[in-house]
């Protein structure tokens, strides 16, 4: 206990210690919201002028950005099928992967799936030295010594892999050509491997990205981030470009060796030997990384961080209704455009006006517990909010 | 004394910052100018004293009174982060202490924080921006502002007037 204490105070202390200009973390938890955590700590005490790399695999998640809407996103319905209480709609069948985690994280962009053939690579670095490619640059760099000649930078800042069949001229040093890429828009598409996204704060910069090496799930991946909602839902926020996916086929080990010595090379300049250490499961104890866990997985970070939205539910052809959700609180359940209101609607409307969704797990439970007058409208109402606006319990692990 | 080491390593940060600016935000706009501000000065609403700018590329203007302040982020911010695609915006009725993060932009996959140099009750924001994030890149030190804030004291840390702002922008 003792001498777990004195190594995490020592992780601390050379993380924001000004001579450690390089330093080097590969984690071996794979629990998503520590490792963001982790990260997070990393982004506020590392020092102003230092560079460092952070090496992360996850247990199967799905991680979505800052500002998205995670109706529109994730096939909630399927993320835990064990406690949605039998009511999965049935056109969507469990893919049988287990529990899945949702996470919301700090920086931008869309919504990514991880597992553990995945592995998160993260740069933290002072903002003078930060353009939003360098470090995917430094990560094709180092695919491409390990034989995966057809991964370049694309211009949305991810990694792809030129599915090209014939080779042209290239120069090998330019990470954003292959002898495989094709012209814009023509086929074959690039199947995209690895996905950005950034936190930008007062003088430092954090880059982080997903590299698919190995998944198992690739072919079930799009039925996760497909949502049944998404055509029903007008949003705020930050929708996710979709883009077909693949593996590199690399081992884990391999890559994040080989990623650290790319690492370790490009700011070889700065002299001193880099901090290079394994993190776990008992940095948790460590306070700053604690909060910033237990923030993570508040239901108010993960539901009502959501930007506004409208769902519509469509309970006939006659009758539909408009549900605005603002900070995650309901805020108008109205017919649409005019329509006339029923006395069921009414009285729904008067239940879930105000009310956070963060705290309704069963919409037929929640109802019915109100009172509502349990007719087919009703039953019709519990069912769309179901489908389309469920809030799966997070994990307790 | 954890109090001031953690203000001196502000103080670093802000040093480092000065000196390494050009690129703070990242990608194309190191070597835009800021367009002029003169075409504005009419339509302020209320009464302001001089136009504020910190390092981090906020603006705040402060009524002669010294009751209320209005926050923006700069045009110089607002073409260094590129097309905007969402701001969280922070809430009415909101205490807010000077350095906090009251709000986020994001453009480019990048949520930048929003930070406030001011300590205060916010009382306004701007919910133009809420519907179309775009149009903070159109007028961000007009149309485009972003919090109304009841405030008492005076802003903390380092602030800039125009000239002197601009300077620290093309400063190379």
């Amino acid at each position: 206990m003792a001498t777990a204490r004195r190594a995490l105070s020592s992780f601390s202390e050379k993380l924001a210690n000004p001579a450690n200009m390089v330093q080097s973390y590969i984690s071996r938890s794979n629990d998503p919201y520590l490792n963001l955590s982790i990260e997070h700590h990393i982004l506020q005490k590392s020092p102003p002028d230092s560079v460092v790399l952070f090496l992360y695999t996850n247990r199967p998640c799905i991680v979505i950005g800052r500002n998205q809407n995670p109706w529109t996103e994730v096939n909630l319905g399927i993320l835990n099928a064990a406690t949605q209480g039998g009511r999965i709609p049935k056109d969507t069948e469990p893919p049988g992967i287990g529990h899945v985690d949702l996470v919301r994280r700090r920086s931008g962009g869309g919504a990514v799936f991880h597992d553990e053939g995945n592995v998160n690579w993260s740069i933290t670095c002072p903002m003078a030295d930060f353009t939003r490619d360098k470090y995917a640059e430094m990560v094709v760099r180092a695919l491409r010594k390990l034989g995966i000649e057809r991964a370049r930078v694309n211009e949305r800042h991810d990694i792809v892999l030129d599915q090209g069949h014939s080779k042209r001229n290239a120069d090998p040093r330019d990470t954003h050509r292959t002898p495989y890429t094709v012209d814009d828009g023509t086929l074959p598409k690039p199947l995209k491997v690895s996905g950005s996204a950034y936190k930008l704060t007062r003088a430092r910069a954090l880059h982080h990205a997903t590299t698919l090496l190995s998944s198992p799930n690739l072919h079930i991946i799009p039925q996760y981030l497909r949502s049944p909602a998404k055509p029903f839902i007008q949003a705020r926020g930050v929708e996710s470009v979709s883009s077909p996916v693949g593996n590199i086929g690399l081992e884990i080990t391999a890559f994040q060796s080989r990623l650290q010595e790319e690492f370790a090379s490009m700011y070889s300049k700065f002299g001193k030997q880099a901090v290079v250490e394994i993190v776990g499961d008992e940095h948790l104890k460590i306070p700053d990384i604690r909060k910033g866990y237990d923030e993570l997985r508040t239901k108010d970070w993960m539901w009502s961080q959501t930007p506004q939205f409208t769902l519509t539910l469509h309970l006939s052809d006659d009758i539909a209704i408009d549900v605005n959700v603002h900070h995650g609180v309901i805020k108008a359940f109205d017919p649409k455009n005019g329509q006339s209101s029923t006395t069921t609607i009414d009285k729904v409307r008067s239940v879930v006006l105000d009310q956070k969704l963060q705290d309704i797990h069963d919409w037929h439970e929640f109802l019915k517990s109100h009172t509502i007058p349990w007719n087919q409208e009703s039953a019709i109402i519990a069912d769309l909010l179901e489908k389309f606006m469920p809030v799966p319990k997070l994990s307790k692990v | 004394m954890a109090a001031r080491f953690s203000a001196a390593r502000v103080a670093r940060q802000l040093t480092s910052f000065a000196v390494q600016r050009p690129s703070f935000f990242p990608s194309t706009c190191a070597h835009k100018t800021v367009a002029p501000l003169q075409r504005r000065l009419f339509a302020e609403s209320a009464a302001a004293k001089e136009r504020q700018y910190t390092e981090d590329h906020e603006w705040i203007d402060i009524s002669l009174d010294g009751k209320t302040a209005t926050l923006g982020i700069s045009d110089y911010a607002a073409k260094a982060l590129g097309d905007v695609v969402y701001i969280e915006l922070p809430q009415v009725d909101m205490d807010i202490s000077a350095g906090d993060a009251i709000g986020a932009v994001e453009s480019v996959k990048s949520a930048s924080d929003i930070l406030t140099p001011i300590s205060g009750k916010v009382t306004e924001v701007n919910s133009v921006l809420e519907e179309k994030p775009g149009s903070i890149n159109k007028d961000p030190e007009g149309e485009g502002w972003i919090a109304k804030i009841a405030i008492e004291g005076e802003p903390e840390g380092k602030t800039m007037n125009k000239e002197e702002y601009t300077a620290f922008t093309e400063e190379a």
